[in-house]
């Protein structure tokens, strides 16, 4: 029997800012500002809004939302606090809320200061579920996603001989895909060489294997499939969802596997619940806060066998035009980090046929993952209604 | 230069731990130059970090042994972007994830051993360096 939650929500509108290295505007302002234009995109009215799941934290709050939405009667405020898991974890509790009729339309929504506001390292430490990262890691020299992730990076390398010029692949050929796209923080050429070149963060990881810091917002509304029909856009349902969590959730140092992380657990949950498999999927959009981590989520999405990441991402397999074309926006590497929600928008613009240039032919079936923490993770699959 | 401008930016000040009543006796260990490890009082399983109960019986009693100090490389980063100034002087410095002995992970600098050397399973020994009155931190010197 198929899951119940198995197309029955749909994600009905889209929207984002300008991606850029510089703002004026509050991370509130620019989360409105995305959110007026997925309302808008859906056919909406801010009215229509019941649920809103914004990110957290640095996220408007439910006051927020009906202080400058003027939402008459808000029926559902949720958190997902599970980093950049968090927006596509967030399609899950969305889908359930407008599924069983708690809501109407949910709201899921990031703005994000992360270039002209705190940067990472600071923000890292205000967040409880890095306490014990604060207690044990920052003290001795571990304060950022980039130092942390590396350990993991660095064992993958040694065990199953995975190379950096395969992490620059990833870098590459997102920056090609994001190029097409127009609305990035990076639109200029990427060669392997300049990947090689540039500076050393956190060994094994240069500066472009490193995701943006970056201004902008993005959001995204999800109704039930029945109402979602009816709306302005054509319709693109949540057919499997998942959020899994790692054992160890809150340190990557104490993980047995540092490589097996919440996405291990979700993605045959989300296969499950979609009924189909890695082989369907015509476009992924993978949560790429570093290029190892693309790699890594590849092995445990199934595209791959483990070990096999590195390999995997070669000879435009993952380009526009190859087996698994990836990121086909520019993602969090080159188009700006939202946290991911970028990925949901521009998974749904696929879904669609109306992703330009980026396009990729005859998509009818795509994959979204999210991964975040200490590596909580989170997947979605897409479909394009019949 | 020898005398304080008002353009002189501030000394950074270093990151320290902020015990919690869970982890104190591990960081009263590392001030004694002794590796504190939590065991659990019902099962005997050690674990790391500290925490109030046992994830295998979920008994809440637990009792602090000292640990060898011995370990091999699980994994490690050299980290070249400082990401706090306090650590700009010292870049680049290398973090090295090590199996202990006594079947916990611990993450430390680890100094004295050039970065060709660095591969899994390399053996290391865990050192104290007192940072404070009040706190000591742990690093690593190949074993
Ligand atoms: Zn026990």
């Amino acid at each position: 029997m198929a899951h119940a939650l198995r197309d029955k929500a749909a994600i009905s509108g889209i929207g984002e800012t300008a991606y850029t290295r510089g703002t004026t505007k509050s991370g509130l302002a620019l989360q409105l500002e995305a959110s007026l234009k997925a309302i808008d995109d859906a056919g909406l009215s801010p009215r229509d809004i019941d649920g809103v799941v914004p990110y957290f934290p640095g996220g408007g709050i439910a006051e927020d939302f009906i202080a400058n939405l003027g939402l008459p009667d808000l029926a559902v405020s949720a958190f997902v606090p599970m980093g950049g898991a968090s927006c596509v974890a967030a399609l899950q509790m969305a889908a359930m809320a407008v599924a069983t009729g708690v809501c109407r339309n949910v709201l899921i929504s990031v703005g994000r200061t992360g270039y002209s506001g705190a940067r990472v390292s600071t923000r890292l430490q205000q967040f409880p579920q890095f306490a014990l990262a604060a207690e044990f890691e920052a003290p001795i020299g571990m304060f950022a996603p980039a130092q942390l992730y590396a350990q993991g990076a660095r064992r993958h390398m040694e065990l199953y001989g995975t190379t950096t010029r395969q992490f620059a692949e990833v870098a590459v050929v997102t920056r090609r895909h994001a190029i097409l796209n127009g609305n990035v923080v990076m639109n200029k050429p990427l060669t392997v060489e300049e990947h090689h070149a540039s500076r050393m963060i956190a060994d094994p990881f240069r500066l472009y294997d490193c995701s943006l810091e970056s201004d902008g917002g993005a959001a995204v509304v999800v109704s039930a499939s029945d109402r979602a029909r009816d709306l302005r856009q054509r319709l693109v349902t949540i057919s499997g969802v998942a959020e899994g969590h790692p054992e160890s959730p809150a340190s990557i140092a104490q993980r047995p596997d540092l490589l097996e992380f919440g996405l291990a657990k979700a993605a045959p949950r989300a296969f499950g619940m979609a009924g189909v498999g890695p082989k369907d999927i015509d476009v992924a959009e993978i949560y790429d806060c570093f290029t190892f981590t693309v790699i890594n989520q590849l092995e445990l999405l199934g595209f791959c066998k483990k070990g096999e990441g590195g390999p995997f991402v070669m000879d435009g397999r993952i380009a526009l035009g190859g087996e698994l074309p990836i990121n086909t926006h520019g993602g969090l590497l080159s188009q700006g980090h939202v946290v991911g929600l970028n990925h949901v928008v521009e998974l749904t613009r696929q879904l669609r046929h109306a992703a330009g240039k980026a396009q990729v032919k005859d998509a009818e079936l795509g994959l979204v993952t999210g991964y975040g923490d200490m590596g909580d993770g989170s997947v979605a699959i897409l479909r394009r209604a019949a | 230069m020898s005398t304080v401008s008002a353009a002189t930016p501030p000394v950074p000040e270093r990151p320290l731990p902020t015990p919690t009543r869970d982890s104190q006796p591990y960081w009263d260990g590392l001030r004694e130059g002794r590796l504190m490890l939590q065991h659990c009082a019902g099962c005997g399983k050690v674990r790391h970090y500290p925490r109030p109960v046992c994830p295998h019986c979920f008994s809440m009693e637990s009792q602090w042994r000292q640990a060898p100090l011995d370990g091999r490389i699980h994994s490690w980063t050299v980290c070249h972007h400082p990401f706090n100034f306090f650590f700009k002087s010292t870049t680049p410095y290398t973090i090295a994830l090590v199996d202990m002995a006594a079947g916990v992970r611990i993450n430390a600098p680890l100094r004295g051993m050039a970065e060709s050397a660095l591969k899994i399973g390399a053996p290391v020994r865990l050192a104290f360096e007192p940072v404070s009155k009040d706190v000591t931190l742990p690093y690593f010197v190949p074993g």
